[in-house]
C-alpha cells in the first residue's frame, strides 16, 4: 500500500495546474458563464497536453485521470471532464471535440452543457446509446447554478454494447465524485483562510472552539470523501465502490456547503465574493444520478442485489 | 395554560384571509419579482389603512391596544401567503420611539409609521462589525446643532426603497464599545449619503450606505447620547414575535411536497419518511413560536425563547428546502421554481438576523449561565 502520489503524479498534476492557470479560474469563469459558454479552448489544451488519453495509458491510469478531474473541477474549468476523461475511455471511445453529456433515459434534465453539447451518451437499461445532439434545438433552461442549462434533443443515434450502461453510470459516479472532492476543498480553504484572517470579538474567528470544530469534522467528511473517491477509481470503479463513493461524497457536499457559507458569515452570501462559483455549481452535481437517495440505492444494488 | 387563540383571536385571523385575497401570489416576502417594492409598499399602506400596522401599540399613541398575538397571527399568515415581512418602522423603529423617543419625535414619526407611509431600513452591521456589534466605527461627530455622520454600513435590507434609515453609530471614543453608541434616525435623501446595491445570491439585494460628511439634526436622536445599545437591544425584544413567523415553514413544506408530487417521487417511502419527519420539526418549530409569542405577551421577554425559535426555524428552513433539492432530482435546478428559489434564499436567512451561532451562544449564556 503507498497513499502518496507518485512522482509522475505530481509532475502530471503540476503540468495540468500551468494549463488551468491560464485557461480556468475565478475570472474567466465568471466570464464564460456570463455567456453561459463551454470552454473549447481549454479542452484543445487539454487535448494536446495529452490529459484525455490519461486513463488507458501504460504510464498512468484511471486514478491519473480522476486525480485531473478533480483538479479541473476546484479550478473552475468550463468543460466535461467527467465524460471526456473518465466515461468514454473506459467504454473504449475516443472522446470527439466539443462539449459531450451523459444521462440517463426517462431523467427529464436539464443537464449541464445541455445547449452547448453535440454529443450525448445516455444510458438506456443495460445499454449506451450515443447521440448527436442539435444543439439549436435543444431547450435551454434558465441557471443560477454557474453551468449552463438545458434539456438536450437527440437526433442520430448509435447502441452500444450489452453492460456499457452499467460501466458509464459506474465511472460517472466516480467522476462527479471526484469533481465535488475538488470543489469541496476549495470551499474549505476558502471557509478556513477567512476563519484565520477574519476578526470578531478582538480575535480570530478561527480561534472559536465551536467553530474549530466544525471546520474539523468537516474535514474528516472531505478527506474520506477523497479516499473513497481514489479507492474506486483505483479498483476500476467497481459498482460498490462507485456507489459508496457518490453516496458518502453527496451527503459530505450539503455539509460543506452549508457550513463554509455559514462560517463567511453575510460576505460568502454576495456574488461578489467567489465562495459561490463552487457552492451553486455544486448543487449540479448533487443532482446527477438520482442525488443521494440514487446512489444510496445503487449501494444497496451492489452489495445486496437489486430489489424485487 | 391556554395554547389557543380568541374567538376574536380567530375572527381577526379570518379577517386577514379575507385581506390576503388581493394580494396572492405577489411574493413579497422574499421580494421577488422586479415590482416588489412597490409591491410590498403597497400592502404596507392598505395594512396601515386598516390600523393593522399599530395593532399592539397603546391607544395613546393611535394603536389598537391589542394582544401581540393579533400581530402575530397578521404577519404568520402573511408569511403563509409569502405576502409581505413585518417592515422594521411600525415595528421596531416605532416602539423604540415610544419608550425612548421624544415627543416631537413621535409626533413627527408615529402617524407615517401607523398609516403605512413611511419606510426605514436598519443600519446596524458594517463590514467589521457584525456579530460584534459594539465594534460599530462609524461615526457622528457633534457640531452645534447636528452630527456629522462618516462611515459605511452593509448588508442593510431594503435600504435602496427605504426613507430612512435607523443608524447604530459611534458617538464615544473608539474603544468605548457599547457604552459609546448612539441611535440617529437619518433621511435617506440627506446630502452625503449614497446607497448601493450589494447582490445575494439568492437573486436578491443588500445594501452598502455610505455617509460622506452627513448633517442631521440633533432632534434625531432618539435616546440619550452614548446610550444607543440600550435603545437598540429594548427594540429588539418587543419585535421578536413576528420577526421569524413559523408559518413560513409550513407553507415551505407544502411547496416541496407539491414539487416532489409533481416529479413523481413523492410516494417513494424514503422520501415519505423524510417529509415526515420535516412535518414533525415543522410543528415544533410552531410550538416554540408559541412559546415566544407568550413570553412577549407576558411583558418581561427574555431573548431565550426567540433564540431557540430562530435557530430551529432557520435551519429547519434550510432542511426543508435541502430535501427539495435532494430528491427534487435535476428538476430543481430549473431556476424559478419554489424549490429552487428556497434552497438559494434559506442560506441567507441562518446569518441574517443574528447567526445561529450567535443564537447558540445567548441560550448557553443565559439559559444556563455558561461563559467562557
Ligand atoms: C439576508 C440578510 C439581511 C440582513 N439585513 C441587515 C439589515 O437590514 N441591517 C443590518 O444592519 N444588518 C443586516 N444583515 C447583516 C447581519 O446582521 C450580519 O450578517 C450578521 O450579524 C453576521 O455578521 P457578519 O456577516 O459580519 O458575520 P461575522 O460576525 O463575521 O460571523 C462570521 C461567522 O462567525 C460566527 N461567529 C461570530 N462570532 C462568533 C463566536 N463568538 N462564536 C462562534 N461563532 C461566531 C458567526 O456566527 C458566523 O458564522 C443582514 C444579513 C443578511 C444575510
Amino acid at each position: 500500500m503507498d497513499f502518496e502520489l507518485s512522482s509522475t503524479q505530481r509532475a502530471l498534476l503540476e503540468a495540468l495546474d500551468t494549463l488551468l492557470d491560464r485557461h480556468a479560474g475565478t475570472e474567466r469563469s465568471r466570464e464564460l458563464a456570463e455567456l453561459g459558454a463551454y470552454d473549447r479552448e481549454l479542452e484543445a489544451a487539454l487535448r494536446e497536453g495529452g490529459f484525455e488519453e490519461l486513463f488507458g495509458a501504460e504510464e498512468a491510469g484511471p486514478l491519473d485521470a480522476t486525480l485531473a478531474v478533480e483538479r479541473i473541477a476546484m479550478r473552475l474549468g468550463a468543460v466535461t471532464p467527467v465524460p471526456r476523461m473518465l466515461v468514454l475511455p473506459a467504454l473504449g471511445l475516443e472522446p470527439p471535440e466539443g462539449p459531450v453529456v451523459l444521462a440517463v433515459a426517462g431523467d427529464p434534465g436539464p443537464i449541464r452543457y445541455g445547449a452547448q453539447a453535440t454529443r450525448m451518451l445516455l444510458a438506456d437499461g443495460p445499454r449506451c446509446v450515443l447521440a448527436e445532439l442539435d444543439p439549436d434545438t435543444a431547450e435551454p433552461v434558465p441557471s443560477a447554478y454557474g453551468y449552463p442549462l438545458a434539456r438536450p434533443v437527440s437526433r442520430k443515434s448509435r447502441e452500444l454494447g450489452p453492460g456499457t450502461a452499467a460501466a458509464m453510470m459506474n465511472w460517472w459516479r466516480v467522476g462527479v465524485s471526484a469533481e465535488a472532492v475538488g470543489m469541496m476543498r476549495q470551499a474549505m480553504d476558502i471557509a478556513v483562510t477567512y476563519a484565520k484572517d477574519r476578526k470578531v470579538f478582538g480575535r480570530a474567528l478561527g480561534s472559536f472552539q465551536a467553530l474549530q470544530h466544525r471546520l474539523a469534522e468537516l474535514s474528516v467528511a472531505v478527506e474520506g470523501a477523497r479516499w473513497l473517491v481514489y479507492e474506486a477509481a483505483f479498483s476500476g470503479a467497481r459498482a460498490e465502490s462507485a456507489a459508496v463513493a457518490a453516496a458518502h461524497t453527496m451527503a459530505a457536499l450539503g455539509r460543506v456547503t452549508r457550513e463554509t457559507h455559514q462560517i463567511m458569515g453575510a460576505v460568502g452570501l454576495t456574488t461578489e465574493h467567489d465562495l459561490h462559483l463552487w457552492t451553486l455549481r455544486m448543487q449540479t452535481l448533487r443532482t446527477e444520478l438520482g442525488g443521494r437517495r440514487g446512489h444510496d440505492r445503487a449501494v444497496v444494488a451492489a452489495r445486496w442485489g437489486r430489489a424485487s | 395554560m391556554d395554547f389557543g387563540f380568541t374567538r376574536e383571536e380567530e375572527a381577526f385571523r379570518a379577517e386577514v384571509l379575507e385581506f390576503l385575497t388581493e394580494f396572492r401570489g405577489m411574493n413579497g416576502y422574499f421580494h421577488r419579482g422586479t415590482d416588489t417594492a412597490y409591491g410590498v409598499r403597497q400592502v404596507y399602506r392598505a395594512l396601515g389603512e386598516r390600523g393593522w400596522l399599530s395593532l399592539s401599540w397603546p391607544e395613546e399613541f393611535g394603536g389598537g391596544g391589542l394582544s401581540p398575538a393579533y400581530e402575530f397571527i397578521l404577519w404568520d399568515e402573511l408569511a403563509y401567503a409569502r405576502a409581505a415581512r413585518p417592515p422594521m418602522g411600525p415595528g421596531l423603529v416605532a416602539k423604540a420611539l415610544m419608550s425612548h423617543g421624544t415627543d416631537e419625535q413621535r409626533n413627527r414619526f408615529l402617524a407615517g409609521l401607523r398609516r403605512g407611509r413611511i419606510n426605514f431600513c436598519l443600519g446596524y452591521s458594517e463590514p467589521d462589525a457584525g456579530s460584534d456589534l459594539a465594534s460599530v466605527r462609524t461615526r457622528a461627530r457633534r457640531d452645534g446643532r447636528k452630527y456629522v455622520v462618516d462611515g459605511a454600513k452593509c448588508w442593510t435590507s431594503n435600504a435602496h426603497w427605504s426613507d430612512y434609515i435607523w443608524l447604530l453609530c459611534r458617538t464615544g471614543a473608539q474603544d468605548s464599545r457599547s457604552r459609546g453608541l448612539s441611535v440617529l434616525i437619518v433621511p435617506l435623501d440627506t446630502p452625503g449619503v449614497s446607497v448601493s446595491p450589494i447582490p445575494t445570491l439568492d437573486g436578491g439585494r443588500l445594501n452598502e450606505v455610505r455617509f460622506d460628511g452627513v448633517r442631521v439634526p440633533a432632534a434625531n436622536r432618539v435616546g440619550a447620547q452614548d446610550q444607543g445599545w440600550q435603545v437598540v437591544s429594548s427594540a429588539l425584544a418587543v419585535e421578536r414575535h413576528v420577526q421569524f413567523p413559523p408559518k413560513r415553514l409550513r407553507r415551505d413544506l407544502h411547496d416541496v411536497l407539491a414539487a416532489l408530487e409533481d416529479a413523481g417521487v413523492a410516494g417513494d417511502p424514503v422520501v415519505r419518511r423524510r417529509m415526515g419527519q420535516l412535518a414533525v420539526r415543522v410543528t415544533e418549530v410552531e410550538a416554540l413560536g408559541l412559546a415566544l409569542l407568550g413570553e412577549v405577551i407576558s411583558g418581561a421577554p427574555s431573548a431565550v425563547p426567540a433564540a431557540y425559535h430562530k435557530l430551529a426555524g432557520t435551519t429547519l428552513a434550510q432542511d426543508i428546502a435541502h430535501a427539495g433539492l435532494e430528491f427534487g432530482a435535476q428538476q430543481a435546478l430549473a431556476v424559478g421554481t419554489d424549490t429552487e428559489f428556497l434552497w438559494r434564499q434559506t442560506i441567507l436567512e441562518t446569518i441574517g438576523g443574528g447567526t445561529s451561532e450567535v443564537m447558540r451562544g445567548l441560550i448557553a449564556r443565559q439559559e444556563f449561565g455558561l461563559r467562557a
